[in-house]
């Protein structure tokens, strides 16, 4: 009966209770799609990186990342190759979930040298066939090719550098490198191809050789640092990883948020934004409820009054105002909820276009066209934050209604 | 045998600032069954009283006993136990619960005494039977005349099985044959199953029908008289 009497006090005064609805649900359906925004964006920019550079899962010898972990500094050095490369390449290829995987060398900070022009690069040997069935560089080349013609010293340049170092196809590019021997060597190498991956943080550092050239200038033979591996499922990376890293004990394998630390701070500016915003809804809503069920009380306080009388207690009276407050974002929440999925729905399928916005997010990597993408989690927080709010904010107005004294309250108009 | 004893009640009113002597030494038996009346003009204290009476307000000094309880031993909470399970009240503006039907009106108070689904029901109805409201039964307050609410209250008065009834001025908006009709189901609930209404008013038609006239002026009781129905 408390339950029933609580849900018609709701609708006494309609107009005040959709109000109050409407709030609610305007501010979940706006948490709902602002964080599906954010999450989307930074999921997109995940799966570039994924796509572009990192891969699922990357191997390496433990020593080739002689890392400060607490200053997230990695030094790699070309002696550090990966030992026993027979082993890890069996065991990569007898794993069913292991999709493909890409034998790389690698050149940390070699200086470039281009018409009196110079700068700094990570340059990246591949084989070119391997890398094409784990990443989507291939794809991003807008001008030249992609080492199609089988020529020695190439080198594939990202637009941003062309325009740096203002060169262009077939024109010569020196690099600096320090061989496993500590000799300095310069090679010059020639630009067969022009990429542009529009994540300007990866492309005014990354060139790729093939990594036969890259092998030779370092005196290395058939070795790699790296070997980026695509797996079937990106849900299962994790337990690829610990299988992977079981099998080859004396191997390094990190998934792609333990290679680039950005992810990491993304998802935990996701986790942090969501607290930011739940905690500002709120803090909003806890005073639109307060307001609306203090007046709820107000108006009704001889009917209160009447109840104590004929033998409510407070306990009872108390619980009647809370869950009215209760009810109210019950009904809310799941229409706020409702709205947000099903706008979140339509742009995840047409996209929310940011070419006008997006020259500068491009510059980190982000993309122009973003898919917000909710999670089950989003749902479960901002349902669990109208609640307690929905408490929070019935307190006072029941506490007030508790402190009433029936005779006094009776007599009111 | 008394059901209501009240001795050498005193409430005064703004007490710090402008006290107000709403009752001054007001002792009063009340006995079970009896049809009594408190009647005085405005500002007199029977209002007050009734609420001394009803558990609802505490007086500044004297000793209430109600069914052999002493109110001033019992907490806020043991107060409003005692109410719910000795008293019916009747309000002159009938104070029903508006989002409620008249049978759930009548039921509620029996809800709040934790009484099986069944026997609500069943008592509900037959106390709406009794004052005439059987088939008024699912209406709310405001489908329901100023008489019919009034009706609604008495039966919800009644469905807790109260030691006695109180009802603070409950003809002061009805109009002539609503009175008659309540008054007329009052008197034969007394009548027929012996419960004690104790009423405030100033309305001529109830002193009229009351078998007692307790008369006050100035928070004191000046006459106390006995009347031939």
């Amino acid at each position: 009966m408390l339950l029933k009497i609580a849900w018609r006090n709701i609708w006494r005064s309609k107009l005040r209770s959709f109000v109050v609805i409407g709030s609610i649900a305007i501010g979940v359906w706006s948490l709902v799609f602002l964080l599906s925004f954010s999450r989307g964006m930074i999921m997109t920019y995940i799966e570039k990186a994924i796509e572009n550079q990192t891969s699922h899962i990357q191997v390496h010898n433990p020593d080739f990342i002689n890392a400060d972990v607490e200053a997230n500094e990695l030094e790699k050095a070309p002696y550090n190759f990966i030992q026993d490369v027979t082993k890890v390449k069996e065991v990569l290829a007898s794993d069913p979930k292991v999709e493909a995987f890409a034998m790389r060398s690698y050149a940390h900070q070699t200086f470039v040298g281009v018409a009196g022009k110079t700068g700094v690069a990570n340059v990246y040997g591949i084989n070119p066939i391997q890398e094409k069935a784990v990443t989507n560089i291939h794809s991003l080349v807008i001008e030249g090719d992609y080492f199609e013609k089988d020529k020695k010293n190439q080198i594939l340049i990202s637009a941003s550098q062309a325009e740096k170092y203002n060169i262009g196809l077939r024109k010569k590019v020196v690099l600096s490198f320090t061989d496993k021997n500590g000799n300095p060597t310069k090679v010059a190498f020639r630009v067969c191809g022009i990429y542009d991956t529009k994540n300007q943080l990866q492309d005014q550092f990354n060139v790729y050789v093939r990594q036969k050239d890259l092998n030779r200038v370092l005196g290395l033979g058939e070795e790699s640092h790296e070997i980026a591996v695509l797996v079937n499922d990106v849900d299962g990376v994790d337990g690829i990883q610990e299988n992977l890293s079981a099998l080859l004990p004396s191997q390094l394998v990190r998934v792609y948020d333990q290679i680039s630390p950005e992810i990491e701070l993304f998802n935990v500016q996701i986790q942090l934004s969501t607290f930011i915003f739940t905690f500002i809804f709120m803090l909003g809503l806890i005073f639109g409820i307060i307001n609306t069920m203090l007046m709820a009380v107000l108006e009704r306080m001889r009917e209160l009054g009447m109840l104590m009388a004929i033998g409510m207690n407070k306990a009872k009276v108390f619980k009647m105002i809370t869950l009215e407050t209760l009810l109210l974002g019950l009904i809310s929440a799941p229409i706020g909820m409702l709205i947000g999925t099903l706008s979140v729905g339509y742009f995840k399928r047409v996209g929310l276009d940011l070419s006008n916005f997006s020259k500068g997010m491009q510059k980190f990597g982000m993309s122009e066209i973003v898919y917000p993408e909710s999670s089950g989690d989003m749902y479960i927080t901002f349902g669990i934050a109208v609640l307690i709010t929905a408490i929070l904010g019935s307190l006072y107005p029941a506490f007030k209604a508790i402190s009433l004294r029936p005779v006094e309250a009776i007599r009111k108009i | 045998m008394s059901i209501i004893s009240v001795k050498n009640i005193h409430k005064i009113y703004n007490e710090k600032t402008v006290p107000v002597h709403a009752l001054q030494g007001v002792d009063l038996e009340i006995e079970v069954g009896e049809f009594t009346a408190i009647v005085g003009p405005s500002g007199s204290g029977k209002t007050t009283l009734l609420n001394i009476i009803g558990g609802l307000d505490r007086p500044n000094q004297g000793k209430v006993r109600l069914a052999d309880t002493g109110l001033e031993d019992l907490n806020d909470n043991q107060l409003i136990d005692f109410r719910k399970n000795n008293i019916g009240f009747i309000f002159q503006a009938y104070n029903l619960i508006p989002v409620l039907t008249a049978q759930e009106n009548v039921e509620f108070v029996m809800l709040l005494q934790n009484r099986p689904k069944d026997e609500m029901e069943k008592r509900a109805v037959d106390l709406l039977k009794s004052v005439g409201l059987e088939d008024k039964l699912n209406q709310r307050p405001s489908q329901l005349s100023g008489g019919q609410q009034q009706r609604v209250a008495v039966a919800r008065a009644l469905a807790s099985k109260p030691k006695f009834v109180l009802a603070d001025e409950p003809t002061a908006n009805l109009d002539s044959k609503s009175t008659a009709d309540l008054l007329d189901i009052m008197a034969r609930l007394n009548k027929e199953e012996n419960i004690t209404f104790v009423f405030s008013t100033h309305d001529s038609r109830v002193i009229e029908r009351a078998r007692r006239v307790v008369n006050m002026i100035d928070g004191k009781i000046e006459s106390d008289e006995q009347q031939a129905v």
